[in-house]
């Protein structure tokens, strides 16, 4: 087995996004960023909204993730459970703003709800506003 | 024997119509299995890590979670997946069925199974149903079981937005104390002519019926992989690091699982649902095909004899001239 390279799985409940052999990657988490390298001690860890980035043959890749966990395994596997992924050069920015604007909207109107309902408001407009500074981001650099 | 022909031709050309219309479902329903497959089958793959996961969590250590707390049962939730529509064959009436069954027994249902020993269930189990689907709530509603909630604007392929609100809550209840056991019932895609009626234990997270789910996901060579994993674990847990700690780590994961579990039951469902149709559809298309062969046999008969009773009737009247 190569101990260079990382067996990298990024899966959301609906699909599996990405899946290769990569040399790095840093992964936004709860307790700050991190950046994998092969030979990494396994580790578990939850995943906050941001950006992802990979380093694989063909250069980098940046991904826009909202919440989820990571798993790496003792054998160089790196696995990460998102709840959502993109690649960034596939968000629509027009469409995620205003998605944010909603969920902002939302926000105000549910000002007096129940918290429930609120928590949820704000992991949209984290999700979004992620997403529209991940794009933008990108966007620029092309 | 002229009205006669002209009924049966009329006949024919209705069921020809029938045919049209169900040929054209039997495509369209064939179009969204394909899809409703693929979404099944992607899905497995977080369901099968997620678990994976667990598994090497709750070696680590001991957890005490109120998603994981077994409670003996007085109150039951079940969650019924059916289809919005009907003319899908026998799929709504054998989950219904199979639901309806266990639901006379509840205490056999009630019971939790901890490794050999069964926690027996309280006495009057009261039953809740929440319906994924407007067939499954119709039953619960003409048998008097108490709806809680419907879920009918779920699309044909489900996404997960749609089973969120279900998922969480589900888990709310369940952490409210609210409901001991939650149970999902819904129709597992084995292949597009066998679909089973399943009932599965959602909440508690129980390691058991967890294993049987994923066990069940049709892999191949699946022994032998969770063999050398099951190796490849014991190796190397001691060693693994939790950021920030076990306890978030679980909070995170828990409820993923049982929104998974759901997710994948009404992705099964769905699947499932539609090839059902399919087939039915299939069928309809076969039958109305004889149908009209038959239908053409006898009109050809009838507009025979009508020919062969006029000329006899001709040959009659010359006859008679002479």
């Amino acid at each position: 087995m190569n101990t260079n390279i990382l067996k990298f799985k990024i899966a959301t409940p609906e699909k599996v996004v990405y899946e290769n052999e990569i040399f790095q990657v840093s992964i936004p988490t709860m307790s700050g960023e991190i950046t994998v390298l092969p030979n990494h001690i396994p580790l578990v860890s939850v995943l906050k909204a941001g950006e992802l980035k990979i380093v694989d043959k063909e250069g980098e890749h940046p991904f826009a993730v909202s919440g989820g966990f990571l798993e790496i395994k003792g054998n160089n596997e790196l696995i990460i459970l998102a709840d959502n992924v993109e690649r960034a050069d596939t968000i629509d920015i027009d469409r995620a703003e205003q998605a944010r604007v909603r969920a902002e909207e939302e926000m105000t109107k549910a000002k007096t709800g129940e918290d429930v309902n609120f928590a949820r408001l704000q992991a949209v407009i984290d999700r979004e506003m992620n997403r529209v500074r991940v794009a933008k981001k990108y966007k620029n650099v092309k | 024997m002229a009205v006669n022909t002209k009924a049966i031709k009329r006949r024919i050309k209705s069921v020809g119509n029938t045919k049209k219309i169900t040929k054209a479902m039997e495509m369209v329903a064939a179009a969204k299995m394909r899809k409703a497959t693929e979404a099944a089958v992607n899905t497995r793959t977080y369901a099968k890590m997620a678990w994976d996961l667990l598994v090497n969590l709750s070696k680590v250590q001991e957890v005490n979670l109120p998603l994981l707390e077994i409670r003996p049962v007085k109150k039951l939730l079940v969650v019924l997946v059916t289809s919005n529509r009907g003319l899908c064959g026998s799929f709504n009436a054998n989950i219904i069925r199979k639901t309806a069954e266990q639901l006379k027994d509840p205490k056999n249902i009630s019971q939790h199974m901890v490794g050999k020993d069964n926690i027996e269930a309280g006495e009057n189990i009261e039953i809740d149903v929440v319906g994924i689907g407007k067939k499954g709530a119709d039953f619960a509603k003409k048998n008097g079981y108490n709806l809680i909630a419907s879920y009918s604007d779920i699309s044909d392929t489900p996404n997960l937005n749609d089973i969120l609100p279900i998922a969480k809550m589900i888990v709310g209840e369940y952490e409210a104390k609210k409901y001991d056991k939650v149970v999902v019932a819904y129709t597992d895609y084995k292949s597009a002519i066998v679909q089973t009626a399943k009932l599965r234990q959602v909440l508690p997270i129980s390691e058991l019926d967890l294993e049987k789910m994923m066990n069940n996901l049709g892999t191949d060579n699946e022994d032998l992989k969770t063999d050398e994993q099951k190796q490849n674990q014991t190796l190397i847990t001691d060693t693994y690091i939790f950021e920030p700690n076990t306890t978030d780590v679980l909070k995170t994961i828990l409820p993923r699982l049982v929104e998974t579990q759901i997710f994948q039951a009404a992705l099964e469902s769905s699947a499932s649902e539609h090839s059902a149709r399919m087939m039915a559809m299939r069928n309809a298309s076969d039958s109305a095909e004889d149908m009209i062969d038959e239908l053409n046999l006898t009109y050809n008969k009838a507009r025979q004899a009508g020919i062969t009773q006029e000329i006899a009737e001709i040959a009659g009247g010359a006859a008679a001239l002479e």
